[in-house]
């Protein structure tokens, strides 16, 4: 049995003088399912572009399911993924255009209606399998991607941004298709935004900033590194809390949800703070310590991150699921 | 590269392009257009004499698929050439559906080449619906009557049925340069308007040139020169020394145009 489904090793990317990519490494083994973390612009959905050879690294190697990826080359039978929105023939209904799909990949035509039809009521498209997809929603869209990923029956599978534009329920469903695969042995590399589904399924993360990968391990891992902790703080006005804390020393404060702030510093430093919003004529209504949520974590890793240096993998070298960020 | 694999590949491209509106209105323009001329022909006095065979056209059937022919040349087959290619890979661009196609079990190859097929397989369709249609179309509705060649000897009409096949044959080689000409013109500029639009226009363009003085050689290597080839068959004795002339031509084009397809799409990376 394979090691790791993945493996990224060195891979670089530029881009008119602009570095994508710097010596990016990254590996999933089967069963897991692999977060791509970052800010926009950070180099995720490139490297999910190298990695389903759409475009080739400058520097690196990529194998997949334990061959290489060489430039030109068909796509490995049980490797799937999209990156961006998925996109299909608008004039072409949802089903139609999956038939082409599983007809391009060479698959048994005797079965094709039922293996089509299996993955629309997967993705609960089934109600609008003849509708043209020029019709489609953007979250329809995004069903209709993972429906044609899944016809290939991924051992290796790559998403980008798998829930964007689909309401609740249908990001649950993806969820449990992600943790169906999974279980069923498959490696799920996929970056997203949504951190609550991060923190939900994957086991493993990468943490990527400015084209090069800041943090790779499990998000325990990251929370084990996280130098501060952080509170929630309502005050009576958040303008002048935000004023102080910039003369207050090692505070840093940001805007929070529902009229709230975050405040992240060491226990001492929180202290003055708090005592200097009272000398400021600020009345603390609310000041409550929370776990440090992803987001916060991911804010700092990827906006101070020359303040908290944290680990990065060796050059050259694969992370190890098990071991990076330790 | 695998013939299985060119073969999925242009078996979903031909689906493509018949789910397509404007093939199955060119292919209905092809089918229906012989006999609407026919039709013209027989109910009017006059006839399109200054088109070859066109004096003819109302004492033999059969030089209406020739004056079709001579028309198609100038007009049609560039027309049907460039609609057939020029938007095959284009609209992967302006459906932004590169990225779906290229992650499948599929090679880079295997998709061009298939697509390739695809494309001139739709333009030999074309070619053969307007030759067929245009053929039953003078024989359906003026008669299969004998014809005057251009030496001026009267060809009996199975004679004449056979060389005005191999006629309709002789276009075809052109007629899948020019296609391999809008193909490589899609690839490059990734617009469709132009990839249909220039080979138009380069034709027009070559068919102006050809109708300026100079010397022989450069009027033999214009693509539009070998529409015309098909001229010699309907002599006596027939003449075939522009029939390889324009294979020779259609062959470089091709060839010149398939080789820059390939490279240019080998060499892509599919971007946001």
């Amino acid at each position: 049995m394979l090691e790791y489904s993945l493996q990224v090793r060195g891979v670089s990317k530029r881009y008119d003088g602009i570095d994508a990519l710097t010596d990016v490494d990254l590996a999933a083994r089967p069963g897991d399912v692999h977060g791509l973390l970052g800010p926009n612009g950070a180099g995720k959905t490139t490297l999910l572009r190298v990695v389903l050879g759409l475009v080739r690294p400058d520097a690196g190697t990529v194998r997949l399911l334990g061959a290489d990826l060489d430039a030109g080359s068909a796509l490995p039978d049980a490797v799937a993924g999209f990156v961006d929105t998925p996109a299909f023939y608008p004039y072409l209904s949802g089903r139609a255009n999956l038939a082409l799909l599983d007809r391009l990949d060479g698959q048994d035509r005797r079965d094709r209606p039922q293996r089509v039809d299996a993955e629309l009521e997967r993705t609960g498209l089934a109600s609008h399998a003849t509708l043209a997809v020029g019709g489609y929603s953007a979250g329809m869209r995004q069903r209709l991607g993972l429906a044609s990923v899944l016809l290939r029956r991924p051992r290796l599978l790559l998403l980008d941004e798998p829930t964007s534009g689909i309401d609740a329920a249908g990001a649950r469903d993806v969820r449990a298709i992600v943790r169906q695969l999974a279980g069923d042995g498959a490696a799920v590399v996929f970056s997203s935004h949504d951190l609550d589904t991060v923190e939900q399924v994957c086991s493993t993360i990468s943490v990527i900033d400015r084209g090069r990968v800041i943090f790779s391990g499990s998000i325990g891992a990251l929370r084990a590194i996280a130098p501060d902790d952080c509170h929630v703080l309502r005050t009576s006005d958040d303008g002048r809390a935000v004023r102080i804390a910039g003369s207050a020393g090692g505070v840093r404060v940001m805007p929070g949800k529902a009229d709230s702030l975050v405040v992240c510093a060491d226990e001492g430093a929180l202290d003055r703070y708090v005592i200097a919003l009272g000398c400021g004529g600020v009345a603390v209504r609310h000041l409550e310590r929370r776990a440090r949520s992803l987001e916060s974590l991911l804010l700092e890793l990827t906006g101070v991150p020359s303040a908290h240096p944290v680990p990065s993998p060796a050059p050259g070298s694969v992370p190890d699921p098990s071991l990076a960020g330790a | 590269m695998t013939v299985r694999g060119v073969a999925a590949v242009a078996g979903v491209e031909c689906s493509k392009l018949l789910a397509q509106l404007k093939l199955r209105l060119l292919l209905a323009v092809c089918a229906a257009a012989p006999f609407g001329f026919a039709v013209v022909v027989l109910i009017q006095t006059s006839l399109p004499t200054d088109t070859l065979f066109g004096r003819a056209v109302k004492d033999s059937g059969l030089a209406v698929s020739l004056v079709i022919l001579g028309f198609a040349a100038l007009w049609g087959l560039p027309v049907v050439s460039s609609i057939a290619g020029g938007d095959l890979f284009s609209a992967e661009d302006r459906y932004n559906t590169w990225k779906s196609v290229l992650t499948r079990s599929r090679t880079r190859m295997e998709i061009v080449t298939g697509k390739l097929v695809a494309a001139l397989g739709v333009s030999f369709l074309a070619v053969l619906v307007l030759a067929l249609s245009s053929f039953a179309a003078g024989i359906l509705l003026i008669g299969a009557q004998p014809i005057v060649g251009l030496s001026g000897v009267l060809l009996s009409a199975p004679d004449a049925s056979v060389r005005i096949g191999l006629a309709w044959l002789s276009v075809v080689p052109p007629v899948l340069a020019l296609t391999a000409v809008a193909i490589v013109v899609s690839i490059v500029t990734r617009s469709s308007a132009a990839g249909v639009g220039l080979p138009v226009l380069a034709a027009l363009a070559m068919q102006l040139l050809a109708l300026i003085d100079g010397p022989e050689l450069p009027r033999r290597l214009l693509i539009t020169s070998a529409f015309g080839a098909w001229h010699g068959l309907l002599a006596d004795p027939p003449f075939y020394g522009p029939l390889f002339d324009a294979m020779l031509v259609s062959a470089g084009y091709a060839a010149v145009a398939l080789f820059l397809a390939y490279r240019t799409l080998r060499r892509r990376e599919i971007g946001g």
